[in-house]
């Protein structure tokens, strides 16, 4: 499905922040088509309050894409492929203009060695 | 009507804050610069707009240095002006930041579409300000993506890979050996391994899980430096991991178990919901459970005497 044309107008920074767009001119075909593409656009906006955007940038993005997977997964009740959700996504985001989570500069820059903790030193009870 | 008659203003009662001016005339001007709170911390804003809805001033900020996306509508209760003294306050929050390791936590939800919820949120903001700057809430669907101790996650590494921690640990700090690299096979082997795994026992993998073993690969490059190596291993690493090389290329199962220790932490940065995390729970111990099957050819029983740094002195590594 074609996405190009829908997000022009809200693209300055690559954020189209408030309005879902609208369907695009080609998909002239099927209502019910388009009604299930709504709903699946709408449950991902849904998804996105709890897996935000702004976080599929970072070192976290796969486990923030895993949980809306599993999301839309439970919505509907079928797998999603990793390909889906980032299309779905494509039409409200340019993803690669996001920028990137500033808690990970924090992660990243809080050197410290490696130290096991006490607990794998307890004796095990017999 | 019904006020107190002492009052002859013509305009109508003050809110609660004390520092409200009369409702015509507005606090903040467009393009001042302010400081505004969001989540625990104050930052640095302009105002972009000012309008009078419902008889209290709102203003949309933008937050300088930030993306236009977190700019937001906020009442006056989040605004201060700028001035010497609202700038030791912020200071005075970041400090306490840092110093109970908090992550920013107001910027990880980002979406704040509905305005009603946001008089809420901001009089809670300034609640939490006051008292300790950070929030315990465990509501999934809109709270701030906190590093919260309660809901870390649990993974049980297996008896027989918490032994071989013990050894590993042993190994390096105790008697100054390391691993000898390049490993075989890598991080990026096992993790592969594990899928094709997976889709004999299964017959088909959800691309889910695929994204979970990306994640590791992710972490385990970008986290082996700043939380995996002993001390002892990092003359090792320098002299190894140069020129963009992927860890998970030459570092091997010793090194990813550790990532499992630490693998609850890190996932506290992200907020998700409890169901998908039971999930993901069980797929990481089954990931563990395939490591410990495989433990004879994945793992190292002796470690390299020769090339460890700090070649003297013993004592616990802590």
């Amino acid at each position: 499905m074609a996405s190009g044309g829908a997000k022009g107008k809200e693209e300055q920074d690559g954020m189209s922040v408030h309005s879902p767009c609208k369907a695009p001119p080609s998909s002239a075909s099927s209502v019910p088509r388009e009604q299930a593409q709504i709903e699946l656009e709408l449950r991902l906006l849904e998804a996105l309050e709890i897996y935000p955007p702004a976080k599929l940038q970072g070192i976290h993005r796969h486990f923030v894409l895993y949980g809306l997977m599993e999301f839309l997964r439970r919505s509907f009740g079928r797998q999603f492929t990793t390909d889906e959700v980032l299309q779905l996504l494509d039409r409200f985001y340019n993803l690669e203009m996001l920028k990137p989570d500033e808690e990970d500069m924090e992660l990243l820059n809080h050197e410290e060695d490696f130290c096991l903790p006490q607990n794998f030193f307890a004796k095990e009870e017999s | 009507m019904g006020n107190s008659s002492k009052d002859n203003s013509t305009t109508d009662s003050d809110t609660s804050s004390g520092d409200t001016p009369p409702s015509n005339s507005s606090l903040y001007s467009d393009g001042e610069k302010v400081l505004a709170y969001h989540g625990p911390r104050i930052y640095e804003a302009k105002v972009q707009k000012a309008e009078l809805r419902k008889k209290e001033w709102r203003y949309f900020v933008h937050y300088l240095g930030w993306n236009k996306n977190w700019d937001e509508w906020v009442g006056v209760d989040r605004l201060m002006k700028h001035n010497e003294e609202n700038v030791m306050k912020q200071q005075a929050l970041d400090k306490k930041q840092g110093v109970d390791k908090n992550t920013k936590s107001g910027r990880s939800t980002q979406t704040k579409p509905k305005s009603s919820t946001d008089a809420k949120g901001d009089k809670e903001d300034l609640k939490n300000n006051v008292s300790k700057g950070k929030k315990r809430k465990n509501d999934a669907a809109v709270e701030k993506g906190n590093v919260s101790t309660e809901k870390l996650v649990k993974i049980q590494i297996p008896s027989t890979l918490r032994k071989q921690l013990i050894d590993d640990w042993d190994f390096v700090t105790q008697q100054d050996k390391v691993v000898k690299l390049p490993r075989l096979p890598t991080v990026d082997e096992i993790l592969t391994k594990y899928l094709e795994y997976r889709s004999k026992k299964d017959g088909m993998v959800a691309d889910s899980v695929g994204e979970i073993l990306k994640g590791i690969r992710c972490y385990f490059d970008k986290a082996l430096a700043v939380m995996l190596l002993y001390k002892k291993e990092r003359k090792q690493y320098n002299e190894t991991i140069v020129d963009n090389v992927s860890p998970s290329t030459i570092y091997g199962a010793e090194h990813l178990l550790r990532l499992f220790v630490k693998l609850p932490e890190l996932l506290a940065y992200v907020n998700i919901e409890e169901e998908t995390l039971t999930r993901l729970q069980q797929i990481l111990l089954d990931f563990l459970k395939f490591l410990q099957k495989n433990q004879s050819t994945f793992f190292l029983t002796a470690y390299d005497g020769t090339k460890s740094t700090e070649g003297k002195g013993k004592g616990k590594d802590d």
